[in-house]
């Protein structure tokens, strides 16, 4: 079977991730590709709704070249859900910014 | 007058993929105006349904699946992995888009306005269901009920499962539960948040008691009138083209 987490781990770049929990319950788990500071590949899965489900693609793509800082993230998250209109619920732009700033190296 | 819509009893209950290819093709079909608003119970046995952004391998315990004959099947709508058999009652509702009951700028208000026909077809049962947002329906602080949704194909979709008498046993086995998503529920396991209508009333109940009293709740709801009808052959002959290309596929099931 093929597995994604697997091809990620085999990428270049540190492997960080985060189970960052929403207000309300709902949780985004981040696996990203960091290098020099800046997210080399990212995949977010979890248990939020977001519309149309398409856009989540959409997000990891945007969210590649991007780097972790807060003002650099929030920018890149504001802009995605400006131009694709998504709509989510569960998690907000703030609750996507926070669960990759929270990232890190795992144990 | 009240507005009706067509019920549907259509189910393969050891074809979780065919199960949920139907899922999805009766809405493309709804909102293509093909087909009347309709409304669709169902029965899977011993399958874990994951939501659409969810990652099998941290969701899912494969190896217990395996050793239980669990299937494992990708649903198009986000929220999380639920477990299904033979004990647990799956609802699902599609609704032309631009129908008056639904907001569609609010999805929550949306979720909350789509649960009320299972709120009340459970109270009518005689337990003290209540929706719980964000998507759950809980009995006295348990969660009985959880359910899922998307507006797209120019129709409003929402479905949900109830827990009516499903062995709790097998679903802490298969389902791995995240320690940050208990971390502040104060208990120690999935199987402790969740609870049947079966314990709920302290008697045994049917699947098919507890579907007629949800119709009865969907009428009451809605003032609509639901009809039985059947699937029509395009919405068969389009379940089987989502069935041969998506829903019996890994790459769908487990490639997130």
């Amino acid at each position: 079977m093929k597995n994604d987490q697997t091809d990620l781990a085999l990428s270049e770049g540190s492997t960080l991730t985060a189970d960052y929990k929403a207000p309300g319950g709902k949780l985004v788990r981040v696996m990203i590709i960091e290098d020099s500071g800046i997210i080399r590949r990212a995949q977010i899965t979890g248990d939020f709704f977001l519309l149309p489900e398409e856009s989540l693609t959409r997000l990891e793509q945007v969210l590649t070249g991007t780097k972790i800082t807060e003002a650099a993230l929030k920018k890149v998250v504001h802009d995605f859900f400006a131009e694709t209109r998504a709509q989510s619920l569960g998690v907000s732009q703030e609750d996507f910014v926070k669960a990759v700033i929270s990232a890190r190296e795992p144990d | 007058m009240p507005e009706t819509w067509r019920l549907v009893d259509v189910e393969f209950r050891d074809d979780p993929f065919m199960n949920l290819a139907i899922e999805e093709a009766i809405p493309r079909t709804v909102g293509f105006g093909k087909v009347p608003n309709t409304v669709r119970f169902w029965h899977n046995s011993n399958t874990i349904v994951l939501g659409c952004f969810q990652s099998a391998s941290l969701e899912v315990n494969l190896e217990a699946c395996k050793e239980l004959g669990t299937d494992v099947v990708r649903r198009f709508t986000g929220g999380g992995a639920v477990y299904h058999d033979s004990g647990n009652l799956n609802y699902a509702i599609s609704l032309k888009r631009g129908h008056p009951l639904i907001p569609t700028d609010d999805l929550q208000l949306a979720f909350q306005r789509l649960s009320e026909g299972t709120v009340q077809g459970l109270r009518a049962l005689g337990v003290n269901a209540e929706f719980q947002p964000i998507n759950d329906i809980q009995v006295n602080g348990l969660k009985v009920s959880g359910a899922a949704g998307s507006i797209r194909w120019d129709a409003i979709f929402h479905h949900g499962c109830i827990l009516v008498g499903s062995d709790l046993s097998i679903l802490a086995k298969v389902l791995n539960v995240a320690q940050v998503k208990l971390a502040d529920k104060h208990v120690a396991s999935v199987r402790k948040r969740v609870t049947t209508i079966r314990d709920e009333l302290g008697r045994d109940v049917s699947t098919g008691e507890v579907k007629n009293s949800i119709a009865k709740g969907i009428e009451i709801a809605y003032n609509v009138r639901l009809q039985n009808g059947e699937l029509s052959g395009e919405e068969l002959a389009l379940a089987r083209e989502l069935y041969d290309e998506k829903y019996s596929r890994p790459e769908w099931n487990l490639g997130r």
